[in-house]
């Protein structure tokens, strides 16, 4: 007796429309995403205190930078730049480390000029530090 | 004269190595891309050496180096930006505000905002930076 063979399928399932999808999946991806590599730093002061809170915070040495609008940060009338402002910055945190350092920028200052300075501070360790603004009279 | 038919391949290539490599690629990109809302001017922030890694999440508001301002890509005003975070706080206690500034942005225009949304009573705030070379400044 002679069986008949049954035909074969000629394929199961086509995997062509399955590489299509993910091709364009794959491109979709590759031109929406954005690969920048961002950090970020806080904007606001914490709300805990390095100092203990009955301490009047007058026994602290304080110290006002300010930020010049060409970026040259200024300190007792006398400007530095970053580099020399930091054996200045760090003798003072040396002798007092809870010193607190008040930087005033100029309103046209540079972004980068008040991160570079911010950025100098966190580095010394500096724990009290407030950025100030001057706000025009109405 | 007769040419001689190449013999056909039983299957042709195997295109299974294609479908992994085209599912490693697609799994790549997925996983290292950011799908931030990018603002619709140029926006490239500071330079910081001492940044922490910053996770997804919360609203980007940008500020171009001519003081305008999107938050999450759409371009806003201040009154709107006020009204619109104030929003989002009721709906979520916790939001985290980015603030993406240009790196020549004036200070004049970086600090009232931060200022501002204080007041309306967001308490994290961050600003975005990009990690510099040791040695830059």
């Amino acid at each position: 007796m002679k069986l008949a063979r049954p035909a074969r399928a000629a394929s199961l399932i086509s995997l062509v429309p399955m590489i299509d999808v993910l091709l364009i999946l794959l491109v979709f991806f590759m031109v929406t995403s954005t690969y920048l590599n961002l950090d970020m730093i806080p904007a606001t002061a914490p709300e805990t205190s390095a100092r203990p809170p009955g301490q009047p915070a007058a026994d602290t040495p304080r110290l006002m930078i300010r930020l010049g609008a060409d970026g040259a940060p200024a300190l007792q009338g006398q400007s530095y730049t970053l580099q020399t402002l930091r054996p200045r910055l760090a003798a003072a945190l040396a002798e007092e480390p809870l010193t607190q350092v008040l930087i005033l920028p100029s309103g046209a200052a540079s972004t980068q000029a008040l991160v570079s300075l911010l950025d100098l501070a966190a580095e010394l360790g500096v724990q009290q530090l407030r950025v100030l603004r001057l706000e025009a009279e109405p | 004269m007769k040419l001689r038919r190449p013999a056909r391949g039983s299957q042709g290539e195997p295109i299974t190595a294609l479908i992994d490599v085209v599912f490693f690629l697609l799994v790549f990109f997925m996983l290292i891309g950011r799908m931030d809302a990018t603002a619709p001017f140029d926006v490239s922030p500071p330079q910081a050496l001492s940044g922490q890694d910053l996770p997804a999440g919360g609203a980007t508001l940008s500020l171009s180096a001519a003081g305008d301002l999107a938050l999450d890509g759409n371009s806003i005003d201040r009154d709107a930006l006020a009204k619109t975070l104030r929003q989002r706080l009721a709906q979520n206690a916790d939001l985290r505000l980015r603030i993406n500034a240009h790196k020549d942005a004036e200070v004049r225009s970086l600090l009232p905002l931060i200022a501002e949304a204080e007041e309306i009573g967001l308490r994290d705030i961050v600003l975005v930076v990009t990690p510099a070379a040791s040695g830059t400044p």
